[in-house]
């Protein structure tokens, strides 16, 4: 029986009212994607950063400049190559075992201390893109522990939760998370067939030029109005070969040559990814 | 889940296995050809305390059972905007769709927690959500939505890689699915007719029939062959695996019009074949049982790939070309090809 003494306020939560200002110049200006649609954003990668780790690696995206923007942030370390406990069976393979975490302040929504689902389901996105390229036969008998912490994703203060869609912003944790990756790999010094780099493409619709779709790469879910489908790509650049390939997406009319044109432009995004890559490595030997 | 699933083939067999798979027209253990699926046996409406339910045996054993729930669900204001702002910018919202289904996979003698489980969970969950057209059949009004609950167990041990067995199940489930009638109009309280006789299907059927929920199928490639629906033995030897969900439009005014099925992509993932780690094999040359001598000393780095010996087994590695990958899709998808003879085969289940 409801509580009919007292005047009780509406069940659901309540958020206070705000005004909208009259001077429009305070409002924020939505984002627009300003680099041509074929360019990735910059990058930051340093190799070396945690001493403990046997091989570790920083990667910091751009962000745009503008205030309570914040760009992706990944941290990663490679412990092993180290024995695997006397209690495990025999394997003829180095057993590899990826964690991608969000910190818990990494999303506008806070993430547990426990892996939820999705980080599980990116843990073996990235094994998979790595085990391709990992030489795996020559460590018998060892393991080799591969931890991604996101610091901070790609995110934006003022807009609202239902503005930006999580599904997408995935994506692009992905790709970092395998360059990143692989800079520790190759830090630590376990043998590769190459650097393995990742990189996204999206099919987009922006009103700006009238709903129609075009595809950019390293999209930011921000900038666009809507986007109908993205596609992560590792790539090994030396031998033209795709360890992992995540698609997902509503095509407008059932075209097979979009959704090529979308893998080809994924794929020259992880060759920008991987210019970083060898950049950063080069720097760090020399 | 390649980790987890070791399949017990001496390096032997599993050249063997490679060779004959990868001869032109491949020869595959259980005998079927390159592109047909295992036998099955489907019925749908099972479970009666369900909205929809469906259960799939296939021939060498494994058994899956869907059940699907709904529940009436207050829509958060934040997702109502983005609701308004979906529909007004292209047509269809499916922007804040993803917490409107919640799927969950159930695989005896896996942990809860494993990640193999949370990947076959978020492939089939993105896949249903994908396609855009579910999320606005889900909406009541503007302040309430149906929740779908999508449970999915696996009752026979995973005797070969679950995928296309949960997919297909899940597919007739919801294809059984149906929702109460609504009664009111409008933005006020849903108030539903309790005749369960007159309960709508999520996915209506007949003429005016829009679309499907997708299924989701595995492909393989060995050599040349591309393979459908492989069995764990299959597996072992693939040298790319790729899961590939497939959703079906059928637009009336279309020039297809004598078949009525327009296939289009929804999602595509690789899978991790388990043949990466597959011990490899030793070949006499280097076999110090063969009279082999010690080995010389090696001077500059190692050969990224052993020279290759005909009849000796070595794990694949590296990726998989992008013109593979390409061609695996396009198989699938081509008209009259499997996902096509896949949704004649599930149009022939008998719905209740």
């Amino acid at each position: 029986m409801a509580d009919r003494r007292r005047i009780n306020g509406p069940p659901g939560a309540t958020i206070p009212p705000i005004y909208e200002n009259g001077d429009a110049s305070l409002l924020k200006k939505k984002q627009v994607r300003t680099r041509p649609a074929d360019e990735a954003r910059k990058t930051y990668l340093k190799t070396g950063v945690t001493p403990s780790a046997s091989g570790s690696a920083y990667l910091e995206v751009e962000i745009p400049g503008q205030e309570g923007v914040s760009g992706l942030k990944l941290s990663c370390t490679v412990h092993g190559p180290r024995s695997l406990p006397r209690s495990s069976p025999f394997s003829p393979h180095i057993i590899l075992s990826t964690h991608v975490k969000f910190a818990p302040f990494a999303t506008k929504q806070r993430r547990g201390y426990l892996r939820d689902p999705t980080e599980r389901d990116l843990g073996v996105h990235l094994e998979a893109a790595l085990r391709g390229a990992i030489i795996a036969d020559r460590w018998p008998k060892s393991g080799v522990d591969i931890i991604v912490s996101i610091i901070e994703g790609d995110q934006d203060r003022e807009r609202s939760r239902s503005q930006g869609d999580e599904a997408w912003d995935l994506m692009n944790v992905l790709s970092g998370c395998i360059t990143v990756a692989s800079a520790a790999l190759a830090d630590a010094g376990i043998d590769c067939v190459d650097t393995v780099a990742g990189g996204v493409a999206a099919l987009v619709r922006d009103s700006a030029d009238n709903g129609k779709p075009r595809i950019v790469i390293d999209p930011m879910p921000s900038e666009h109005d809507k986007i109908d489908a993205a596609c992560c790509i590792a790539y090994l650049p030396s031998r033209d070969e795709i360890t992992n390939l995540w698609f997902k997406g509503d095509m407008p009319d059932g075209d097979m040559s979009t959704y090529f044109d979308l893998v080809q432009e994924g794929i020259a995004a992880s060759k920008q990814a991987g210019l970083v890559l060898v950049n950063g490595l080069r720097e760090a030997v020399e | 889940m390649a980790s987890t699933q070791h399949v017990l083939l001496s390096p032997a067999e599993l050249a063997y296995l490679h060779s004959s798979l990868s001869q032109t027209p491949p020869i595959r253990p259980d005998g079927r050809t390159a592109t047909q699926f295992r036998p099955l046996v489907a019925e749908t409406g099972i479970l009666p305390g369900t909205n929809g339910s469906a259960r799939i045996c296939f021939a060498d054993g494994t058994e899956a059972i869907v059940g699907v729930k709904a529940e009436v669900e207050a829509t958060g204001r934040q997702e109502e905007e983005g609701d308004e702002e979906g529909e007004g910018g292209s047509g269809n919202g499916n922007g804040n769709g993803s917490d409107w289904v919640e799927m969950s996979v159930e695989i005896p003698g896996v942990r809860d927690d494993d990640s193999g489980t949370a990947f076959l969970a978020a492939m089939l969950s993105e896949a249903v959500v994908a396609d855009g057209g579910l999320v606005g059949r889900l909406r009541i009004n503007g302040r309430f939505h149906w929740k779908l609950y999508l449970d999915i167990l696996l009752i026979s041990p995973p005797l070969s890689y679950p995928l296309p067995l949960l997919s297909l199940t899940t597919h007739l489930a919801l294809l059984a699915t149906r929702l109460p009638r609504l009664k009111s109009e409008g933005d006020e309280d849903p108030f539903f007719d309790d005749d369960w006789a007159a309960a709508t299907y999520l996915y209506p059927r007949g003429e005016k029939r829009t679309r499907r929920p997708p299924v989701t199928l595995l492909v393989m490639a060995v050599g040349k062959n591309i393979i459908f629906d492989p069995s764990k033995e299959e597996l072992a030897v693939a040298d790319v695996t790729l899961a590939v969900s497939v959703g079906e439009e059928s637009k009336p005014d279309s020039e297809k019009q004598k078949r009525g099925r327009r296939l289009k992509l929804v999602a595509v993932r690789t899978v991790d074949p388990p043949s990466r780690l597959t011990p490899p094999g030793v070949p006499n040359a280097v076999n110090a049982a063969y009279g082999a001598g010690g080995r010389q000393k090696q001077t500059g780095p190692r050969p990224v790939e052993p020279e290759a010996v005909e009849g000796v087994w070595r794990a694949p590695r590296g990726g998989a070309k992008p013109v593979v990958m390409a061609a695996l899709v396009q198989k699938t998808l081509e008209a009259g090809g499997v996902a096509d003879e896949v949704l004649d085969a599930l149009d022939g289940v008998d719905l209740g």
